[in-house]
């Protein structure tokens, strides 16, 4: 799809949802900031809200962005979103009231467990039942071991970007976004790591089959 | 030969942000705040531009910002003072003296309210600050508006010279979105006026102050004449009238589309209904909801929080004698809790038109899937020195000899009311800023005879624990104040307060030193921790709790975040895998982010770990080894 008829698709009201949830320090709100930043240069209207809590790291992250509406509200209606992004297991239970029946569940099977659970105190949700969850909620799931995550250089590559590849590459968000113009904001956004984050975004991407 | 204008800049912003370069646009000459989520990225943005001719500042508390904003004002200038709701409940003794007062220069307060509560404390709804004093208040939907009103409202103030308020909530203030952005206009040119008038500034008697009281309405009614004639808020009449008028204030209007089109397809018509914007949310719009009463047989009323204008409809509808519906929160139909979003929309014009059940969705959402979520409560990142403090404040007390349940420790605002939760559980209180030592107080008069210990950060003890401590003092009250000086004001975002190392103060600006205060106060036992040094930190606070009168502890350590930044790490550990039996007693009373659990060891994130040694401290099998010399912590000027 030409990115001039994807313009013509928001004039005639197109619009695109995606919650974004996963714990502090994963880089869920950087694959917001790109989202954000490629929509407004390929003029897509969008509104970028994220939420997190108070701690720095290791606590409950999220993010709502809306494409396609001049005019929104900040906040997803539940069964509204078309695509979620989880970034940890847990987590990503936060997000299945939001999935639109149909829509697309990217999990990236990250497992970060609190204290409690690491010291045997508390209960952390099997895959199976998240994928349960999500299949009655009636959300399309596409999961992510952890263990695709590429190496460069012998270092596992950044998995926010990974994971956006991957969105790109295997979720409707690919027909919004062109994936030119995503790779062009992650290849100007940070100075070091080009090559590296190119690679995660492009291994992303081709998660697709 | 003139300049081709510059053409507008699209621009990626934040709420906050739009309010600050909105300001800029206005020719804003001072502003002031303090930190406050979600209202803090207003004042960061402008300190990051360092806008020529402009000053901007932390201030140490809102009311002393405001103040500052005010006598700019008074002085000519346009200024503007930021803060969230919790803010302006500081801020509103000034306020409503300033109020009453009036302003020469345009004034425009800034506050963030925070409905749904996404930073903790109070779903407090400040517009009725607005109508208890008797200022216009402007309410954006969108990113883009905030940029436009904030002109708006200074234009507003300067032409009426009253203080005028922009609020706006979370989803708006910290969304990103898409705005034209002009180019920002120096401050004007304008001689700081000097103007002797106690009729005017000053209090001094009932004439006065009665003469500003019908100043104050008077100026309310001509700000209203004002919107009134700038069409602010927007009255869309149906083309045919008797049918459903709905009132949407400040942002519950920027879900308005999306919920025609939902109810659109249970066969709502769009253009069968009024529709009233409200942008200006005090005064109360009288002429445009009179117009709607009489056009419409139903309102639909949505608004967040306080049924504030709902309230002022039944008052015009009593007027008018009208008969229909009204939807709202008042008939019971909506709730006060929480942020409105589509689903409102939806729900109330379902209402309207008697066929609720059918704009229900059929199955609920059940919220099976979050309880099946681990819970995870949040703690202090990793290297934070108040995991230390927290550490001795718990091993002092089981020392002297108590339960944990036996002794009181009252929290305060910020990061330090993370000793709350676990592994920690230190913390019993948090109220508002400051309020850890009055509670601390209230309790010892109150007949508890167990120690009573009150926990604080530097930067709230600035903004209004002083008061509390002087107070405790003057009654000599027996109590432990244990103040976490960080160096910063780090849950929001790691601002600079008066504390913070000189280096890091506004050029030509000084730090205050904690160290300092307390003894010059006139406090006997005062002591300073290193809370990396868990037995010493423990020894000196159990040492406290056995002494009489007042005793303080400083805990002094930077925030291990902001000492990263710059390169700095405490220290080194490492695991020493054969020596580790996996009794995990290191995460169980550290609860630290770095650790975690390997297949027969411990593992210590090199990338999280700042070095701070607390996790050997507590290891009893010498698993964990600290390599090197911890830094040293920050000491005085």
């Amino acid at each position: 799809m030409s990115l001039e008829s994807r313009i013509t698709d928001y004039e005639s009201r197109f619009t695109f949802d995606v919650y974004l949830v996963g714990v502090g320090g994963q880089g869920v709100l950087t694959i917001g900031e790109i989202v954000a930043e490629t929509a407004r240069r390929q003029r897509v209207p969008v509104n970028f809200y994220p939420t997190k809590g108070m701690a720095q790291r290791g606590g409950f992250v999220k993010a709502q962005i809306r494409l396609g509406r001049e005019v929104t509200g900040a906040n997803i209606p539940q069964r509204g979103a078309d695509l979620v992004i989880a970034m940890e297991v847990s987590e990503s239970l936060k997000a299945v009231r939001f999935i639109k029946p149909g829509g697309d569940f990217l999990l990236f099977g990250h497992v970060w467990p609190p204290a409690a659970v690491m010291l045997g105190k508390a209960d952390y949700p099997t895959l199976d039942q998240v994928m349960e969850q999500v299949q009655e909620a009636g959300g399309k799931m596409h999961y992510l071991a952890p263990e695709s995550l590429p190496l460069y250089e012998g270092n596992p590559v950044a998995a926010n970007v990974f994971v956006l590849g991957a969105a790109i590459g295997h979720t409707r968000l690919g027909d919004v976004l062109d994936p030119l113009e995503v790779a062009h904001v992650v290849q100007t956004r940070w100075k070091r790591g080009v090559e590296r984050n190119l690679l995660a975004f492009q291994k992303g991407l081709e998660m697709r089959g | 030969m003139r300049k081709n204008p510059p053409i507008p800049q699209i621009r990626v912003l934040t709420g906050n942000e739009a309010v600050a370069l909105g300001a800029l646009r206005a020719g804003v000459k001072v502003v002031t705040g303090y930190p406050g989520t979600p209202s803090t990225g207003a004042l960061t943005s402008l300190l990051k531009i360092e806008p020529e001719g402009v000053h901007v500042e932390w201030s140490t508390n809102e009311k002393v910002a405001f103040e500052i904003a005010a006598g700019a004002a008074w002085a000519g200038q346009r200024a503007l003072c930021t803060m969230k709701m919790s803010g302006l409940n500081v801020a509103y003794d000034s306020l409503i003296s300033i109020a009453y007062s009036g302003c020469v220069g345009g004034l425009v307060i800034y506050v963030a309210d925070d409905p749904g509560v996404s930073a903790g404390m109070a779903e407090q709804d400040s517009r009725g600050f607005a109508l208890m004093s008797d200022l216009p208040m402007l309410e954006p939907a969108s990113v883009a508006e905030a940029y436009r009103l904030v002109q708006v409202a200074f234009d507003l103030s300067e032409r009426v010279g009253t203080p005028v308020f922009v609020r706006l909530v979370t989803g708006i203030a910290q969304s990103k979105a898409v705005v034209e952005v002009e180019e920002p206009v120096p401050p004007p040119e304008r001689e700081a006026k000097l103007t002797r008038d106690i009729t005017k500034f000053t209090k001094a008697g009932s004439v006065i102050c009665m003469a500003q009281h019908r100043d104050l309405i008077a100026r309310l009614e001509k700000a209203g004449q004002i919107i009134g004639e700038m069409g602010l808020n927007e009255l869309q009449l149906a083309e045919k009238a008797g049918g459903l008028g709905i009132i949407a204030s400040g942002v519950t209007a920027s879900y308005l589309e999306e919920g025609f089109e939902i109810a659109a397809q249970f066969g709502f018509k769009r253009d069968a209904v009024s529709v009233l914007r409200v942008v200006a949310t005090n005064p109360f719009p009288a002429a445009e909801v009179q117009t709607l009463l009489r056009y419409c047989d139903t309102i639909l009323m949505l608004e967040e929080l306080e049924p504030h204008i709902e309230r002022g409809i039944y008052v015009e509808a009593h007027r008018l004698g009208f008969e229909g519906r009204i939807i709202g929160k008042l008939d019971g139909f909506f709730s006060r809790i929480g942020e409105y979003g589509v689903s409102q929309v939806v729900r109330g014009i379902g209402a309207a038109l008697g066929e609720e059940t059918r704009f229900f969705r059929k199955n609920p959402v059940s919220g099976a899937a979050e309880q099946l979520a681990a819970a995870r409560p949040i703690t202090v990142c990793a290297g934070c020195p108040h995991r230390g403090t927290f550490m001795a404040i718990n091993q002092a007390i089981r020392k002297v000899g108590y339960k944990k349940d036996e002794v009181m420790v009252t929290g305060d605002i910020g990061c330090t009311i993370l000793g709350m939760n676990p592994p920690f559980h230190t913390v019993w209180t948090e109220v508002s800023m400051g309020a850890s030592l009055g509670i601390a107080q209230g309790y010892v008069h109150g007949g508890v005879e167990t120690p009573v210990i009150a926990t604080i950060g530097d930067s709230t003890f600035f903004h209004a624990g002083m008061p509390g401590l002087v107070n405790a003092i003057q009654h000599q009250v027996p109590l432990t104040l244990i103040i976490m000086d960080n160096g910063w004001t780090a849950m929001t975002g790691m601002q600079v307060n008066p504390g913070t190392d000189e280096p890091f103060q506004q050029i030509g600006g000084r730090r205050v030193d904690i160290a300092k205060i307390i003894p010059a106060l006139g406090v006997e036992h005062f002591f300073t921790i290193d809370p990396f040094d868990l037995d010493e930190s423990s020894a000196t606070i159990q040492k406290a709790l056995t002494l009489p009168g007042v005793k303080v502890v400083l805990a002094r350590q930077e925030c291990a975040i902001q000492a990263q930044r710059r390169g700095l790490k405490a220290g080194k550990v490492k695991v020493i895998p054969e020596n580790c039996n996996l009794c995990k007693l290191c995460i169980i009373r550290t609860g630290c982010p770095a650790i975690s659990i390997g297949e027969d060891t411990i593992i210590i994130d090199p990338n999280l770990c700042y070095g701070c040694g607390l996790c050997a401290q507590v290891c009893n099998r010498e698993a964990i080894e600290r390599v090197g010399e911890s830094a040293s912590q920050r000491g005085g000027e």
